[in-house]
């Protein structure tokens, strides 16, 4: 049976896509919105550490499974090889109603003025495609302020003096800190520092009709029992779906946008949860199925038209793929710190965001989530061993006793690192998969070198009795906090879609989520996809609104 | 009741002795793997532990063994391991390969130190012959180190770490006492 | 002639029930050795159970039989038999939650009074009670890890539950079916595969010897894990570290209390008196919920005997004093009631307790 003509059609219901569907449906268009997941609950896997998102070795709790997704590889040697979601290479974004928002640590970073403005502020980098935004701050505040009043975000922004400059506080008061963040609170406060509570997407108090926190140490990579963390998959999505007007379509797997003779994009074709091809048309299409998927669903998408993929006539789509370069320190300490009050990550410091001597960007620092004990096998001091007593004496000594500063930096585009389609490889629908290929620019080591530094210093100055940094290696990046694959640009020769999110070259055909981040900010980036779901959303519908029907 | 279907007493017990016979049916297709085991026979499981117990010695709290490494394992090969039987398969012979050539004695039987060493060589990549070419010895090694740590600090539902030890080991409260009740009646 | 065909037909069939029926009398009669065990998964349960307390039951006893609950019970043990020769089969075998319900009234047969005591407290909550109660979920939104220690064996989610789950209600029970079951049935606490004492008769010859041959027989009292579908033996559950402000709580080291924390508990910074807390503090600090309370029916009408009036600072009737042993509307609650609250000016000096 053939589906029924609707105005918009959104693909992915994560950060992105649920905030764009709820968008469009209260402004009364009629919306499909496609998961290739299905809802989660905490049920299914409660506090099981190795299907967890952050140690995914028997399974990715939140999808996808390994059975019919896969990806390519091309190493730096330039080999290639299939890699499985629950593998790290895959740089998997979960795959279920909310996406990452049901199992994320709810970080709800505003990103600074600066960060939209990288280029201007320190100047081009050699080798990069560092660029400024086409929107700034100002032009996205009251979008952030949208996504923390509707999705709910606690946190108290007064304590935090590099702030970008806000209309309205917090709707929720902050949490308060756990022992090792009090620790080092008064180590930062020594350093001439100014530490302040992570501004998190979870209920410090009831809010919107769900439960404060419990403050469990299974939270970042968990599903939330008592409903307390704010996702799209328990406000938006579901405020999408009372209005009547938008349809969640689970477990349906969009594999091509439709071409018609004349090149105007008519809607999508997918897989159902039968695994039957079906087509649905819209008046206008949204892409939010995160920064891989993102642009192998345009790229997949090709007529005469658009003979190497929609919006890639300058060959933008899945370029400047980045991630964040995850650098810090551990500390460990003679004095029992683990106080078991989740999720751990409580404080932060962003001294180090911005202008630092020689380096391009920065990031901020925080204490790090409560790591289970698998994850804490993994982590040990340069040269230590891995196994046998010495192992195992360390994993009882040290769990409680150590403490890890970490954060982002900020990654410079790099135009190798990419998402193509790979020639040969498809996945079990038969659509061809993403190949992943590149590396990071040097400037990165720069930075993870300079933010591991202070972590380290910001521990000894709390005690530690023994430190080491850790900073990643020079390959590709992408990963949960991937970015910047269709960047919104003015000139469409250097960039896939405009300032409101709309694919050049085409009048209908919209990408919300992390895809369009020109640069990707020394913050997690969850909250700034909503603000850009909300920026696009917010067009769409005005637009809509005042007859313009995107022909 | 038609005096077809009337059977006396010495008939049925006399069925009733058949259909017990017929439990021999289910000896038949009894275990193809020892008790307690899906995929590792006998000699593998044996080998398992030993080296579990270097991976994770015991002391006054269990070692690998004790604390389900090889019931993991065996579990997960059943699972989404699947794809590591061929590893695990010529990882396994190789080792006692290599045990029966240098010491005529299997892993097993070796004493500790020697144990240790031979897994220190494997781990640094330095044997390459036999079943170790291309460098598998330390990508074997690496696989049973990370599988012996997820069975004994991972969740006791996939085999290992029965009663969460591992947990109270490491000064984890398990369950956690977290209450979170703000009603009051 | 004719009758040849039927007359073979009717023997077969004869033969067929007396086989089928003689194989499920043998099979659901027999010890579990020659029976369960030799499908490879329970050795270690079974072995358990053979030491228990209730060896002598058999398994059906517990588990059910193919024909002991209708349709239910035929599809379980059918898929068992399935799973078995196609290699899949469930990792653990576990009871469902009907079975557990199923079980309390087995329980009932020889633990009477402990049957009626669970009867009397609040420890009998039925599902309706907890989950329907409008002053709980207006306060409170209901969700998944209420479940942790009501309702526990249900193997839904809370939304197959309850329904809505709002603050705002009205609320119904979306599995009917489970209003009037008890969410903390015997099996919360108690477990039928558990070491227990083995059978060995006393040494008469040398009656002094009898006390020191004796082994420590593990905890009667465990705490079933929802998550883990496991129980944790009472002296392998945390004890708890509560402190009072920066003060640290002296909390009773007896085992079975760590099993009434797992529920009663405080939030996750562990201060005394937060979210569940009932630990004993002020003039009762230190003592242990059964120091009070009767472990089936919570009851502690009659616990103040046990100390007072022998220990007493005031010389007065404990049972009198303005508590909530009293009148539960009282200030001065029982478990956290210190000499201050009453002395406001200061403990006379001679009334100090030593």
């Amino acid at each position: 049976m053939k589906n029924t003509h609707v105005n918009a059609v959104v693909v992915g219901a994560g950060a992105g896509g649920g905030v764009v569907a709820k968008e469009l449906s209260t402004a009364g268009l009629s919306v499909v919105l496609f998961e290739r997941g299905d809802w989660v609950s905490f049920e299914d896997h409660d506090n099981d550490e190795l299907l967890s998102q952050r140690t995914t070795v028997l399974g990715n709790a939140f999808g996808p499974d390994d059975d019919r997704y896969r990806r390519v590889l091309v190493s730096e040697d330039g080999s290639t090889g299939i890699v499985y979601p629950s593998d790290g290479a895959y740089s998997n974004v979960a795959a279920c109603v909310g996406s990452g928002t049901v199992s994320y640590g709810a970080m709800a970073w505003r990103y600074m003025a600066e960060d939209f403005r990288m280029k201007s502020t320190y100047g081009p980098v050699g080798g990069s495609t560092l660029e400024d935004w086409p929107v700034s701050y100002d032009d996205l505040e009251h979008c952030y302020e949208k996504a923390e009043w509707e999705i709910g975000v606690a946190g108290d922004s007064s304590l935090n003096p590099f702030a970008a400059p806000r209309k309205k506080p917090y709707p929720m008061p902050p949490f308060s800190y756990n022992r090792e963040a009090s620790m080092l609170e008064s180590a930062m406060k020594r350093m001439g520092l100014h530490p302040f509570p992570i501004p998190m997407l979870r209920n410090s108090v009831p809010y919107a009709g769900r439960p404060a926190c419990a403050r469990r140490r299974t939270c970042c990579g968990f599903a939330c029992p008592v409903n307390a963390k704010c996702g799209t998959h328990n406000t938006v999505i579901p405020a999408a779906l009372s209005t009547g007007n938008c349809e969640l379509r689970t477990r349906c797997v969009v594999g091509g946008l439709i071409i018609d003779a004349s090149g105007r994009i008519t809607g999508v074709e997918y897989f159902d949860g039968d695994n039957t091809k079906q087509e649905q048309t819209a008046d206008i299409i949204v892409v939010a199925a995160s920064a891989t998927e993102t642009p192998r669903l345009l790229l997949n998408s090709t007529s005469k038209h658009f003979p190497s993929g929609v919006g890639n006539r300058y060959d933008w789509v899945g370029r400047n793929l980045q991630g964040h370069a995850y650098t810090g320190a551990f500390g460990l300490f003679e004095e029992d710190i683990f106080d078991d009050v989740g999720p751990g990550a409580t404080l932060a410091v962003s001294d180090f965001s911005h202008h630092n001597p020689g380096i391009v960007g920065g990031g901020i620092l925080a204490n790090e989530f409560t790591r289970l004990p698998y994850l804490f096998s993994n982590i040990r001091p340069p040269g230590s061993p891995m196994w046998g007593e010495e192992h195992k004496e360390f994993q009882r000594k040290y769990f409680r006793r150590n403490i890890q500063v970490v954060g982002p930096i900020q990654e410079m585009p790099f135009f190798d690192s990419r998402v193509q389609v790979d020639p040969s490889v498809r996945d079990s629908w038969g659509i061809p998969v993403v190949r992943l290929s590149g590396r990071r620019h040097p400037k990165d080591a720069e930075g993870c070198e300079f933010l591991s530094g202070k972590a380290e210093m910001i521990l000894k100055e709390a005690g530690a009795s023994r430190t080491w940094r850790h900073v990643p290696g020079s390959g590709l990046s992408g990963g949960q906090h991937q970015a910047g694959t269709c960047r919104m640009g003015d000139d469409p020769h250097t960039s896939v879609t405009d300032r409101f999110g709309r694919v050049h070259d085409t009048p209908n055909v919209f990408v919300s989520d992390a895809s369009l981040h020109v640069t990707n900010g020394g913050f997690n980036p969850a909250l700034t996809i909503m603000a850009l779901g909300y920026r696009v959303g917010e067009y769409i519908a005005g637009e809509w609104q005042k007859g313009n029907r995107f022909k | 009741m038609d005096s077809g279907s009337r059977i006396s007493r010495r008939d049925f017990m006399k069925l009733a002795t058949l259909g017990a016979g017929s439990l021999s049916l289910i000896a038949g297709c009894a275990p193809k793997h020892p008790p307690g085991r899906r995929v590792l026979s006998d000699d593998d499981a044996g080998l398992l532990g030993a080296i579990a117990d270097r991976i994770i010695p015991p002391d006054e709290w269990p070692g690998g063994r004790e604390n389900g490494v090889v019931s993991f394992i065996d579990r997960q090969l059943d699972g989404p391991y699947r794809r590591f039987r061929g590893d695990y398969r010529r990882g396994l012979d190789a080792m006692t390969g290599t045990c029966l050539e240098k010491h005529r004695k299997r892993f097993e039987s070796l004493s500790a130190e020697k144990q240790t060493r031979l897994l220190g060589e494997m781990e640094s990549g330095g044997l390459r012959d036999g079943g170790w070419k291309e460098g598998f010895s330390k990508r074997f090694f690496e696989m049973v180190r990370s599988h012996a740590m997820q069975a004994y600090y991972g969740s006791p539902r996939h085999g290992g770490n029965p009663d969460y030890a591992s947990y109270r080991m490491m000064g984890i409260d398990y369950p956690p006492i977290l209450g979170q009740n703000r009603y009051r009646f | 002639m004719v009758r040849t065909p039927l007359r073979i037909l009717t023997v077969a069939l004869v033969l067929l029930v007396a086989a089928g029926g003689g194989f499920y009398y043998y099979w659901n009669a027999s010890s579990p050795r020659s029976t369960c065990e030799s499908c490879h998964e329970i050795e270690s349960s079974s072995a358990l159970w053979a030491q228990s307390g209730h060896r002598d039951f058999l398994c059906k006893e517990c588990h059910g039989t193919a024909l002991s609950s209708g349709l239910h019970s035929l599809k379980e043990k059918g898929m068992m038999f399935v799973d078995h020769f196609t290699g899949g089969g469930p990792e653990r075998i576990a009871l469902d939650e009907e079975q557990v319900l199923e079980m309390t009234e087995n329980c009932r047969r020889c633990h009477g009074t402990e049957y009626a005591r669970w009867l009397s407290g609040g420890h009998s909550a039925t599902y309706a009670a907890i989950f329907l109660n409008d002053r709980h979920n207006r306060a409170e939104q209901l969700n998944a890890d209420c479940l942790r220690c009501h309702g526990m064996f249900y193997r839904g989610r809370i939304q197959d539950l309850v329904t809505p789950l709002s603050q705002k209600g009205p609320w119904t029970m979306a599995a009917a079916g489970q209003s009037n079951q008890p969410v903390i049935p015997c099996l919360t606490c108690h477990k039928i595969h558990r070491e227990g004492s083995p059978a060995v008769p006393a040494e008469y010859a040398e009656p002094g010897k009898i006390f020191y041959s004796r082994r420590g027989s593990p905890s009667t009292v465990l705490f079933y894990d929802r998550y883990e579908k496991i129980h944790v033996q009472a002296p392998a559950l945390p004890v708890l570290k509560l402190k009072e402000n920066a003060r640290d709580v002296k909390v009773s080291d007896d085992p079975r209390q760590r099993v009434c924390v797992q529920c009663h508990a405080p939030g996750a910074f562990h201060q005394a008196g937060t979210a569940d807390d009932r630990t004993p503090r002020g003039v009762h600090e230190g003592l242990s919920c059964p120091a009070c309370h009767e472990s089936h029916s919570n009851e502690s009408r009659q616990s103040c005997i046990n100390c007072h009036p022998a220990i007493s600072n005031c010389g007065l009737d404990v049972t009198k004093m303005n508590t909530t042993f009293l009148e539960s509307r009282s200030p001065h609650n029982i478990h956290f009631v210190r000499c201050i609250d009453c002395h406001t000016k200061g403990i006379p000096p001679r009334r100090r307790p030593r």
